[in-house]
């Protein structure tokens, strides 16, 4: 039987801190997984899609291969680290980067997360080719322009809830990346919206493109559109 | 090697048998006359006709001789978690309650958790996967097995999904 279209929450977060963002995408995946649990099959709780920015931040997957002098070095830039339990390697999160966060129940979609990764990284596509760029996904995760990535993804599911997500650079500060691998992949390199274009482009401006973006490729219905935090720029 | 040969032929006319025998308290004459390589045989062929329980999700465990659970995850879910590139699997020594988080896999940067389908003591993790997670695609009920564990609690079987079940339920899924 044939229900509506899934419902997602748009809540953007402003800048936050990679912590506090983690916090709150647990309380939406604790919604989901409380909901699907229940004994009586009630109206599912709106899925989430969290929208932010973070202060400068290296992330890494559930793989450890990163030794704790390489972490230190990276802390001395002035950067927080942080371990996670999300697949992919080593990122940076920063200021002018659009990081999203979908909280989905994946039973509402399609239950594989090989589908769910292939979709969040066409919607990127989507997004950049409304910008007049031309982005593809090749055998590294990821979305590119060329040789150089300008969206990263790490997903982590549990119970079929989805939880990290992906990161858009729009008009980051390419050079935090250069203190790294991005994501272990050697020889690439790293772009921005901003850098395709030679103009400034902020997450403010991308979020309209990505939402628009998001709903079409999810065929779903996007409702709140709360702010949580104190807004971006 | 002849010996080998005579008793082959032997068992595959038994292959229908011998899960009866095994189940049977009494021994036939074949069996005691030959016992290592019959029981060899026999032990090969009750593995491979060892029912798989299934969790509903997607995890597998096989019941092997000296009740020690063999667990896997099923073709269902190796096909939609895609190439996996790593597995988190955990100590052995662990003590996991059924539905525990026992670890996770990663594939194309998603990590997807496990869980325990049963409660007991992990004595075994597939070291091969370290090297090689891609078993879990190739060969997910044979040579992609995750880890073997104790069954503290053999009632707990009964809850799981036996293959028929299993089949519906992920047609039920599907739709």
């Amino acid at each position: 039987m044939q229900r509506g279209r899934p419902v997602v929450e748009v809540v953007r977060l402003g800048l936050v801190s990679y912590q506090e963002a983690l916090r709150l995408q647990q309380s939406y995946v604790g919604r989901q997984r409380v909901a699907a649990a229940g004994p009586v099959p009630g109206p599912a709780p709106p899925h989430a899609l969290l929208l932010c920015e973070h202060p400068p931040v290296y992330t890494t997957g559930l793989r450890q291969p990163y030794p704790p002098h390489l972490l230190d070095r990276l802390r001395l830039l002035g950067a927080e680290v942080h371990r996670t339990d999300r697949g992919g390697l080593i990122t940076f999160h920063g200021p002018g980067q659009l990081v999203c966060y979908p909280v989905l129940h994946l039973a509402s979609f399609r239950k594989s997360l090989h589908w769910y990764v292939g979709e969040l990284e066409q919607t990127v596509i989507s997004v950049c080719s409304r910008f007049g760029i031309e982005a593809s996904t090749t055998r590294h995760t990821g979305v590119w322009v060329g040789d150089n990535k300008i969206c990263a993804i790490g997903i982590h599911c549990g119970r079929y809830v989805t939880s990290h997500g992906f990161a858009l650079n729009c008009n980051t500060e390419l050079s935090w990346f250069g203190h790294i691998v991005p994501c272990g992949v050697e020889g690439k390199g790293v772009t921005s919206l901003s850098a395709e274009l030679q103009r400034d482009v902020t997450p403010r401006e991308a979020v309209p493109h990505l939402l628009r973006a998001f709903a079409q490729r999810f065929d779903c219905e996007l409702t709140g559109d709360r702010t949580g935090c104190a807004g971006t720029d | 090697m002849a010996a080998c040969g005579i008793l082959r032929r032997l068992s595959s006319n038994f292959s229908t048998a011998l899960p009866l025998l095994t189940r049977s308290a009494t021994l036939s004459p074949l069996r005691l006359a030959s016992k290592h390589y019959v029981q060899r045989t026999l032990a090969t062929s009750s593995r491979l006709s060892a029912a798989l329980k299934f969790t509903d999700k997607h995890e597998w465990i096989r019941v092997e001789e000296g009740g020690v659970g063999t667990v896997g995850i099923s073709n269902f879910a190796q096909e939609a978690l895609g190439d996996v590139v790593y597995c988190g699997l955990p100590e052995v020594g662990t003590q996991l309650a059924q539905q525990d988080e026992f670890g996770a896999l990663e594939s194309v940067k998603a990590a997807s958790e496990l869980y325990s389908p049963l409660t007991g003591e992990v004595v075994e993790v597939n070291e091969l996967l370290a090297d090689s997670p891609g078993l879990v695609n190739k060969s997910c009920y044979k040579d992609g097995w995750l880890m073997k564990m104790t069954i503290a609690n053999p009632a707990e079987l009964d809850a799981l999904m036996d293959e028929t079940a299993y089949e519906r339920y992920i047609r039920s899924i599907e739709d």
